[in-house]
């Protein structure tokens, strides 16, 4: 056995631009073995005690604060065991323990079916194609089920819109379902104490009701509900105003998309949906609009965007994204340049810009459009490049003379606008896509699902209005938490009171419930029956995978009722709606296709529209409009990346779910620049009072975000619910809704920010599992790469050092095999001996270029793996437990406007594990293919494993979190994974349980052929699939066979630009990163 | 003055002595009453239904797959349905009084309540269709059922067991007392084939299935 030779650490290459996770950690970089109470986060105190005496817990502070916010503890166990309470539990488990050996185990039944459910073989799950409606899209789904329980939700892959593909929210949702706290009875009488009532004494009520109504023809009737894309809603609708010809339907959501379709009114002449393939377009800009995380469509764009950025050789084209914006979002992460400019100076900018292009040869910007915006000029500060090198990139493809060989078609620029912008600014940028010639290239316009969808706010003012005139007898709310979410000035709670009968039916009994003379349950997307439509019109039917656990009915059900609909039933009101569609003819066949597939076969496409931008209507609403002077405070409401706009509020997975940007969980803050929170005095965890014009103050802890523009105070919606919530929703960080008004649902201007005196405790993952600063995420610009294609091994090149023992060849069949000697990474693939059995090599790709940091990874890990949740305190003590963490850096050097560099980091899989050598009890060993096996029952917790490891990935169970976990939520989880207890390290496994489900499926298909000899096949590429790799919307995890020469992995894991995390330690890890590739304008200076 | 008397002064030695006989005698009935080759072998519970699997799979010569359906394809050899039962007993035996908790069960739709027999623990994932695919058969885990009128644990159902096998099939011992783990696949509910009257084409498929065969000895074979 060779000594192993000192391994050279590399020096830290001196062009490297600073790589930081917080501005405390910029600021002072040894401050990771002194942490700080100054700092920005909350920090983890260190076991060795040499941060002992520098450490405050924030706690101290907090109680100096007058305790402004009580301490939340949102459920976790307690963790205060005294010493006398433990000897007492020690030494009855002791004595348990040592007598449950004794013993045989109680009698265990089997319960087999009376009579077996068709296609239901026992431990083999079924998957069912479903569809949701999430943030403005409908997504096709295929659901796990075992035996008849849900437990998985992944996307379809025939489904458009979702590709196959999922984000956190639509994850979270299966545990939704699971929710111990959604209502189960209707109730009647509102407010604390409410009757019990039954859907038979509603239902009576309700005919009575419906007698008297028809008799004035509905007059007094008000429907208030979200936008929907489903059909069978819309014909429940039409048959409602048939019967009550007099009742009015409003539309309300607080995060409302409405302005995306007045533009398109205002510009095209009809409320149309302009969809963008971001694999097109050469340049992107991006203007306040987050279309990779929050925008209608964002997963369809995250990866027709990741499609335009995913490069195999240098000679790829990439596309380039600026991203204009007032706070970090997800897209902004991903930009190549991004410029911090307040909401309300976006229009301002595009003006500038649309002036700068309407000038530019090539250009053909509509004559009347182009006259309204001549002469303007962009906001104070922003560079001069920012309009006269972005219209020249923009116009690129326009005004090159001649285009590049080989290409057909332009790949041409799109310019996008997000929700919270004005009509005309939508109306502005179509005219500039009409320009480049976008539209009908790389933007599709498609009807929507709802031609009536009336413009969110304005329909509720019209309601509120109408409350308070007492022209409204009778309210139904399906859906939605008005009273929680309406805009503060239209004084929504205080009219409800004044409706004789409000009905609201709702998931929970919630703010508006609770306000409401009736509650109704409302069922799960899983419970019931329904259709979406998505945006470019490909109807999915919604498909209930159990029946309803807490006996709710669906909203489309319930209008369907109320509007007299005799067969209202979900599935006969889906049934009919797809037959009106499809016409009789072998309707049961579509019918059946429409369920297998998830698409709804037989009814028409829509195909994208043709339209011309209406130059003069264009121009007048450009000239009516004053842009904004810009000075002074602004505020701008942002969907949270964890409750949306409050709905997923009782959600534990994403609450703990590392907000992606600021890694904030179980709260939200108002985000504020460095700079202005110096103006201000204030730190993170200050807390702030938040004025808007109309609206009521809000106080908000702050949070200093490095890429926030100045003078600008970001307020994620969806938190600050009270008890309504539920038990792990309720109290958790701070709503923000009475700050806004109907006029400024997006941002507002004219705020007053002020500090409010006293501390708030927020928790970050940020710092956690950090690995203390060395070269990990490697990233470069196009340019580089182009000179130098391997250039994340030329900064932490694989060293070659001998190997401490002798190496396995993975090429090599077994038995017997352990005989190889390689320590090359990738060892040429020797061809097996002809009757030997397939081998794996199992291995993980990272393409840190595509990754956008969404974070779907995370909670899909969660959902499949019985990861528990932990709590907020314990985060705090750095106890989180998820195995895949998202690590966030800023690069440069630039305080106020960082670049951002995004890591996922899950368990390597070292060839060379750290954390087997150290293991006294070989309860974590390497497995013949080359997995880091983790065995759960016989780990006895020394955690040496998880010291010892350079990745940080490894985590421990400090407390029984599944101990008191709810019966309900337990059906949720993967019977296919252990669940782990108290005192049991776990990690990343590369989901271990779904490479066993498919190594036994392919052999199951082994056959003896007739000469005697058997043929096992091997697992196919697209076969396997992990959880994280499986959700991920921009297909930047990639896992596979890296034995198999013809697999994705097999081919990315070679690219020249790979490299292996801290190479130089020599652990040889099975995950890849794939270095990432900016694309920055060298123009732009 | 002497407090302890001096035949005190072999205590030591007696308590060193019994607490080495003690202890060994205390270690030997753990390791030799208390292992699952004691608890586990023969553990023969009462059923609701007494069901005969001598007569069932013996006598009649049922094969073991027309109930437990699924053994090929999950990894639960799945107890079957009382859909399964009432396929014949709504034709046969009508009135036995033995077989009223089957007919109770197919007219109510509540299921009957059979006690587990074999039993690994939770953390233990077991694959039946994969073990039948390599060419191991019933009768090398569960013994001579068509013999049982009461069904009963044949082997210890321990890791050690299981590692036995999966480190050296050929040499292992069946219930039976034959010896060699795989079989023809279609052998696999034969409860007497055996190596030594095995023809030619059939030793060949055993030698075939043997060289295929990868019973994983690492953790995640069977933790997950």
């Amino acid at each position: 056995m060779s000594k192993r030779l000192p391994y050279q650490v590399p020096a830290e290459a001196s062009d490297r631009p600073a790589i930081w996770r917080s501005l405390g950690e910029k600021a002072e970089p040894g401050r990771r073995d002194r942490t700080s109470v100054e700092e920005t986060s909350v920090q983890v105190p260190r076991a060795d005690g040499a941060s002992g005496s520098s450490f405050v817990p924030l706690g101290g502070l907090k109680a100096k604060a007058e305790a402004k916010k009580a301490t939340k503890t949102n459920g976790e166990p307690s963790s205060r065991v005294g010493r006398r309470q433990f000897f007492a539990v020690g030494g009855a488990t002791a004595a348990a323990v040592g007598l449950s050996g004794c013993l045989r185990r109680p009698a265990e039944h089997i319960l087999p079916y009376s009579q077996a459910p068709e296609y239901t073989v026992p431990g083999i799950p079924l998957h069912y194609a479903t569809s949701v409606s999430h943030r403005g899209e409908a997504l096709g789904l295929l659901v796990e089920s075992h035996e008849g329980r849900p437990t998985k939700i992944e996307g379809n892959p025939q489904h458009p819109a979702s590709q196959g593909v999922t984000d956190a929210q639509i994850q979270g949702r299966i545990l939704d379902l699971y929710d111990p706290d959604r209502s189960a009875h209707v109730l009647q009488g509102g407010g604390d104490d409410p009757t019990e009532a039954s859907w038979s004494a509603f239902d009576a009520w309700w005919r009575e009701k419906a007698e008297e109504l028809e008799a004035s023809g509905g007059r007094g009737l008000r429907i208030l509900a979200p936008p929907t894309d489903s059909p069978s809603f819309l014909r429940a609708r039409r048959a409602l105003t048939e019967r009550f010809p007099e009742a009015r339907v409003h539309t309300w959501t607080p995060v409302s998309y409405s302005q995306l379709r007045e533009g398109t009114r205002l510009a095209f002449g009809e409320p149309l949906h302009a969809l963008v393939d971001y694999a097109r377009p050469r340049a992107i800009l991006a203007l306040d609009c987050d279309f990779l995380g929050s925008e209608p469509g964002f997963l369809r764009n995250a990866r027709r965007f990741a499609a335009g950025r995913r490069m195999r050789q240098p000679t790829d084209e990439m596309n380039r994204l600026y991203c204009v914006e007032g706070t970090l979002s997800l897209t902004g992460m991903n930009a190549d340049h991004r410029l911090r400019l307040a909401p309300s100076q976006v229009e301002r900018y595009l003006r500038a810009l649309a002036a700068k292009l309407a000038d530019t040869p090539g250009v053909q910007l509509r004559p009347a459009v182009a006259a309204a915006v001549r002469g303007a000029e962009a906001p104070a500060g922003v560079p001069a490049a920012w309009i006269e090198e972005v219209a020249e990139d923009l116009a690129a493809d326009l005004t090159a003379e001649e285009r590049p060989r080989g290409r057909r078609r332009r790949r041409g620029a799109v310019v996008s606008v997000g929700w919270r912008q004005p009509a005309h600014v939508h109306a502005l940028a179509h005219a500039i896509n009409e320009a480049l010639g976008s539209v009908g290239a790389s933007v599709f316009l498609y009807d929507p699902a709802d031609a009536e969808e009336p413009a969110h706010a304005q329909s509720l003012g019209e309601l509120a209005e109408a409350m308070g005139a007492g022209e409204v007898d009778t309210l139904v709310m399906l859906g939605g938490n008005p009273v929680y979410d309406a805009p503060a000035d239209l004084g929504f709670a205080e009219k409800l009171g004044q409706v004789d009968t409000t009905i609201h039916l709702s998931s929970h009994v919630d703010e508006t419930s609770r306000a409401s003379t009736w509650h109704l349950p409302m069922a799960h997307e899983l419970e019931s029956w329904g259709d979406h439509r998505s945006l470019d019109g490909t109807i999915a039917i919604q498909q209930p995978l159990i029946a309803p656990l807490r006996g709710g009915r669906s909203d489309a059900e319930v209008l369907a009722m109320l509007g007299g609909i005799r067969a209202w039933r979900g599935y006969h009101l889906v049934r009919r709606t797809l037959r009106e569609m499809t016409g009789p003819d072998g309707f049961d066949r579509i019918w059946r296709r429409s369920l297998h597939r998830g698409v709804a076969a037989g009814a028409p496409r829509s195909r994208p529209r043709g339209a011309a931008v209406r130059d003069a209507e264009v121009a007048a609403a450009l000239g009516e409009h004053e842009p904004a002077s810009g000075e002074g405070w602004e505020a701008e409401f942002l969907p949270s990346y964890q409750t949306y706009d409050g709905r997923q509020a009782n959600n534990p997975w994403l609450l703990e779910m590392p907000d992606p940007v600021t890694k904030l969980v179980w709260d939200n803050a108002a985000y504020v620049s460095p700079a202005s929170a110096e103006e201000l005095g204030v730190r993170t965890g200050d807390l702030l009072t938040v004025s808007v014009e109309g609206g009521q103050p809000v106080e908000i802890a702050a949070f200093v975000l490095p890429g926030q523009a100045d003078h600008v105070v970001s307020l994620p919606l969806g938190f600050g619910r009270g008890e309504a919530a539920g038990r792990y929703g309720a109290d958790v960080g701070f709503d923000v809704y009475p700050a806004r008004t109907a006029a400024s649902l997006g941002f507002a201007t004219g705020v007053t920010v002020r500090p409010a005196g006293g501390r708030y405790e927020l928790v970050q993952t940020q710092e956690h599992h950090s690995m203390e600063g060395r070269p990990l995420s490697i990233d470069a610009t196009l340019e580089q790469y182009r000179e130098t294609p391997n250039f994340a091994q030329w900064r932490t090149p694989t060293p070659h050092i001998g190997p401490l023992w002798t190496q396995v060849d993975y090429t090599e069949p077994r038995p017997p095999a352990q005989g190889g000697v390689s320590y090359e990474p990738y060892p040429e693939v020797t061809p097996p001996r002809p009757d030997a059995p397939p081998r794996y090599k199992w291995g993980f790709v990272v393409d840190l270029t595509t990754c956008t940091g969404c974070s779907a990874c995370v909670v899909a890990c969660q959902a499949e793996n019985n990861i528990p949740v932990v709590g907020k305190r314990q985060v705090e003590l750095g106890r989180e437990m998820h195995w895949m963490r998202l690590d966030r850096y800023f690069v440069g050097d630039d305080d106020q406007d960082p670049q951002v560099a995004l890591q996922p980091v899950a368990c390597q899989h070292c060839e060379e594990a750290p954390c087997e050598n150290v293991c006294p009890v070989n309860a974590t060993v390497h497995s013949p293919e080359g997995l880091n096996d983790m065995a759960y029952n016989r780990c006895i917790g020394t955690r040496y494993c998880m010291n010892n490891c350079p990745y940080k990935v490894r985590r421990f169970n400090f407390l029984d979190w599944h101990g008191d976990v709810p019966e309900l939520r337990q059906m949720q989880f993967n019977p296919n994974v252990t669940v782990r207890m108290r005192g049991v390290m776990e990690k990343c496994t590369y989901c271990v349980q779904r490479i066993q489900y498919a190594r036994i499926r392919a052999r199951t298909e082994t056959v003896v052929n007739d000469d005697g000899d058997v043929e096992e096949r091997r697992i196919r590429p697209g076969e396997l699939t992990p959880a994280c790799a499986q959700a991920c919307p921009s297909s930047a995890l990639v896992f596979g066979d890296l034995n198999d020469t013809e697999s994705p992995v097999h081919e990315l894991a070679h690219l020249d630009r790979q490299y292996k995390l801290l190479a130089h330690v020599g652990t040889q890890p099975r995950t890849t990163y794939l270095g990432k590739i900016r694309n920055p304008n060298s123009e732009m200076g | 003055m002497q407090i302890f008397p001096k035949s005190l002064n072999f205590l030591p030695l007696v308590a060193a002595l019994g607490v080495a006989v003690g202890g060994g005698v205390v270690t030997f009935v753990f390791v030799y009453y208390f292992s699952p080759d004691n608890l586990q072998v023969g553990y023969a519970p009462e059923q609701p239904v007494p069901y005969s699997h001598r007569l069932h799979a013996g006598e009649l010569g049922m094969d073991c797959r027309y109930c437990h359906a699924n053994v090929e394809r999950s990894y639960e050899a799945m107890v079957p349905p009382t859909q399964t039962c009432m396929g014949c007993h709504s034709l046969v035996q009508t009135e036995s009084a033995r077989l009223e908790p089957v007919r109770e069960s197919w007219e109510t739709g509540d299921p009957i309540e059979w006690v587990r027999v074999h039993k690994i623990p939770d953390h233990a994932y077991f694959d039946h269709s994969v073990h039948l695919s390599a060419g191991v058969g019933c009768v090398s885990c569960h013994g001579r059922v068509d013999r049982m009128e009461v069904v009963s644990v044949q082997s210890p159902l321990s890791m050690g067991w299981c590692l036995d096998c999966h480190r050296d099939p050929m040499n292992y011992e069946n219930p039976n007392g034959t010896v060699g783990a795989f079989r023809p696949t279609d052998r696999i509910t034969d409860m007497t084939w055996n190596m030594e009257d095995a023809t030619e084409a059939e030793r060949q498929e055993v030698a075939a299935l043997f060289r295929r065969a990868v019973p994983p000895e690492q953790c995640s074979g069977c933790h997950r």
